[in-house]
């Protein structure tokens, strides 16, 4: 018989308190650690999906930092235009490891999508980009293969019809190496739209970035049809070397030019972090209060416990234990039920965390890709030793009270 | 003759209740020696358990010394009282309180635990067989009689191999013939093992089977005299 064994089998004595009293420790364990997997994984996320940008700065034309973010993050709608000059210019900086010129243009799918009820899908993202330069910006990317996607390849830079298409724009049009693809688009200056045709020339693999949306063409084509010849909406740059001080200088040089804003990768994890920043207090509060209570549920079951087995722990003291035995055998029970909330709390949270993510991304648009909930063996690691202090803690009083029972009275009044 | 293995002088256990001092035990001198079976008989509130409790070191006296196995056990603290307690002396309560969630080995073994001796399954069932309950290891409390659950309380106090062993009325719940088997188990230990046994009853008939009778009442020893057990090796007195 050891103390452990004791402790499970005292619990065992009431099974539906004990389970109750599990089950509430449980349920704030996993909202405590849902809440810490959110926060991980959004930042995470967050780094993933900057990350995957291959660029830590980028020079835009002047606008809300918010829309900044979503610009980088998404490929997003509220496009402000810079003139190309500022590119030539730019490109010059020392400072500048690589630097990629990029002009995104929005194209409405005429006749060629095959969902044409969802309406928000009628519109697809160009992007017009210099290979060469993309790609020292973005070496992982690769083209798709297998049936109907071999042979792909990057378009020519002088063809004005040549397009590839990103993993997740080629699946949602059903698009192969080879096919046609028609957009309609108003030209800056003009009313009426224009239909153009394009030749898909390759399929890329998926990136899980805004890359898997987007449809790229060459740049001074996409330049030419969106009627915007002069003109870029980002200028997506690596430096040297990145720090604050090294950004700080590089800001400082450029934002001397009108209309240009300068956004390091740091200022967008802030924004997008701030931007769900309130939304974790509450959530955060709330875990506070479901682990508060619970707690308070575990000193309750354990007291009661304790008073219902005021005779038996006098007669432990009368069998030998010392203050010290019993202190540890109550307070056992007490660490067994945390441990066992926080064992069956970390379980659920690990299991419910697709739900979670699926809520979350319901409720909020994040505008990061990838899973935004991470659950992973260090936070477990941390829940269960916070259960393990919870209970430190909270078993505390039970089994001062327990241990301080003079064994002549506690015989009695078990009696 | 030996010494006492338990020697109480001017023994006394007053408590305040409200403005009123009760005398619960009020100036006992008391030798009881090694083997001996000693009943204490009287009615209630005579004194008995508070007696034996203060014979248990489960309580303190209000005055008067106490020594136990050569040790003064007087003005001793809780934890040390404990640790007189631990392998001299084995318990044997009225309502038993055996573990409910533990078999009738784990109840038994229980005590180990706490003087961190290792468990000896041999050992168990060495008690359990002199209890007469070497079947019953695997069952629970509930599974059980009430002859057979204080037959456990006593396996459980002999587990340790004590001195002396203090049973506070362990007949109350049971009925005659369960009775007479208690007794005659601790005729037995007194016996062949030697013991020292201490018990209170209400049965007088019981009583006066062991070696000893005392009777208390008002908190005195009223009288002392012999049972029908084994010759009577002591003297009591009452002050």
């Amino acid at each position: 018989m050891r103390y452990l064994s004791l402790a499970c089998k005292n619990l065992l004595r009431r099974p539906i308190r004990s389970l109750l009293t599990i089950s509430g420790v449980a349920l704030a364990v996993a909202v405590a650690v849902s809440l810490g997997g959110f926060n991980v994984g959004y930042r995470n996320a967050i780094n993933g999906s900057i990350e995957k940008l291959g660029y830590q700065v980028m020079v835009m034309a002047k606008g809300c930092p918010y829309e900044a973010a979503t610009m980088m993050m998404k490929g997003g709608t509220g496009l402000l235009y810079l003139p190309q000059e500022v590119y030539e210019t730019v490109k010059s900086d020392p400072d500048i490891q690589s630097i990629t010129p990029i002009f995104v243009g929005i194209a409405q799918k005429e006749g060629s999508g095959i969902r044409e009820d969802e309406a928000v899908k009628s519109f697809s993202i160009l992007s017009g980009i210099e290979v060469p330069s993309f790609k020292v910006m973005k070496p992982w990317i690769s083209f798709k293969s297998g049936a109907g996607y071999d042979g792909g390849r990057w378009f020519d830079p002088k063809s004005t019809d040549e397009i590839v298409m990103g993993f997740e724009v080629a699946q949602f049009e059903q698009r192969k190496v080879g096919d046609t693809f028609y957009a309609s688009i108003v030209p800056n200056g003009k009313t009426q739209p224009v239909l153009h045709t394009f030749k898909v020339v390759g399929v890329l693999q998926r990136t899980g970035t805004q890359d898997d949306g987007t449809i790229f063409m060459p740049l001074s084509t996409a330049q030419e049809i969106f009627g915007r010849p002069k003109a870029l909406t980002i200028i997506g740059i690596k430096l040297k070397t990145f720090g604050a001080a090294s950004l700080r200088e590089f800001e400082g040089r450029w934002l001397k030019l009108p209309e240009v804003q300068v956004v390091s990768l740091e200022q967008v994890k802030g924004t997008l972090v701030s931007l769900v920043g309130s939304a974790q207090v509450m959530i955060g509060a709330v875990a506070m209060i479901a682990v508060v209570v619970a707690v308070i549920g575990v000193v309750n079951t354990i007291l009661m416990s304790v008073y219902e087995r005021t005779g038996e722990i006098g007669i432990m003291k009368a069998l030998g234990a010392y203050r010290s035995d019993i202190f540890r055998l109550i307070w056992l029970e007490t660490l067994v039920i945390c441990l066992a909330g926080a064992v069956a709390g970390s379980l659920l949270a690990f299991l419910a965390a697709s739900l979670v993510e699926a809520a979350i991304k319901a409720l909020i648009n994040l505008g990061v890709q990838g899973s935004i909930v991470a659950i992973g063996p260090a936070m477990i690691g941390w829940a269960l030793l916070g259960s393990v202090a919870l209970g430190f803690f909270a078993g505390l009083y039970p089994a001062w009270r327990a241990a301080s029972m003079r064994p002549i009275d506690a015989i009695r009044e078990g009696e | 003759m030996n010494a006492p293995i338990i020697q109480a002088r001017g023994l006394k256990r007053h408590y305040q209740r409200g403005s009123e001092t009760v005398k619960a035990l009020d100036g006992v001198d008391l030798d009881i020696y090694p083997g001996e079976m000693v009943s204490i008989l009287g009615p209630s509130g005579s004194g008995k358990t508070t007696l034996v409790n203060l014979l248990s070191c489960l309580d303190v006296p209000t005055a008067g010394t106490l020594v136990l196995a050569e040790k003064p056990v007087t003005n001793l603290s809780e934890d040390r009282l404990a640790d007189i307690r631990r392998g001299t002396l084995g318990f044997i309560f009225q309502k038993f309180h055996l573990i409910p969630t533990l078999t009738v080995a784990e109840n038994v073994e229980l005590p180990l635990m706490f003087l961190k001796r290792p468990v000896d399954r041999a050992a168990t069932q060495g008690v359990l067989k002199q209890v007469g309950l070497e079947g019953r290891a695997a069952h629970l409390p509930r599974e059980l009689s009430g002859g057979e659950m204080q037959r456990v309380a006593v396996a459980r106090a002999l587990i340790v191999q004590p001195k002396i062993l203090i049973a506070d009325e362990p007949t109350g719940n049971l009925d005659k013939a369960n009775g007479d088997a208690i007794f005659k188990l601790f005729r037995k230990l007194s016996v062949e093992q030697g013991l020292t046994l201490i018990i209170t009853t209400h049965n007088l008939a019981l009583g006066h089977e062991a070696d000893r009778v005392i009777t208390l009442e008002d908190g005195r020893i009223l009288r002392e005299e012999p049972g029908r057990g084994k010759p009577a090796l002591s003297r009591a007195s009452s002050r």
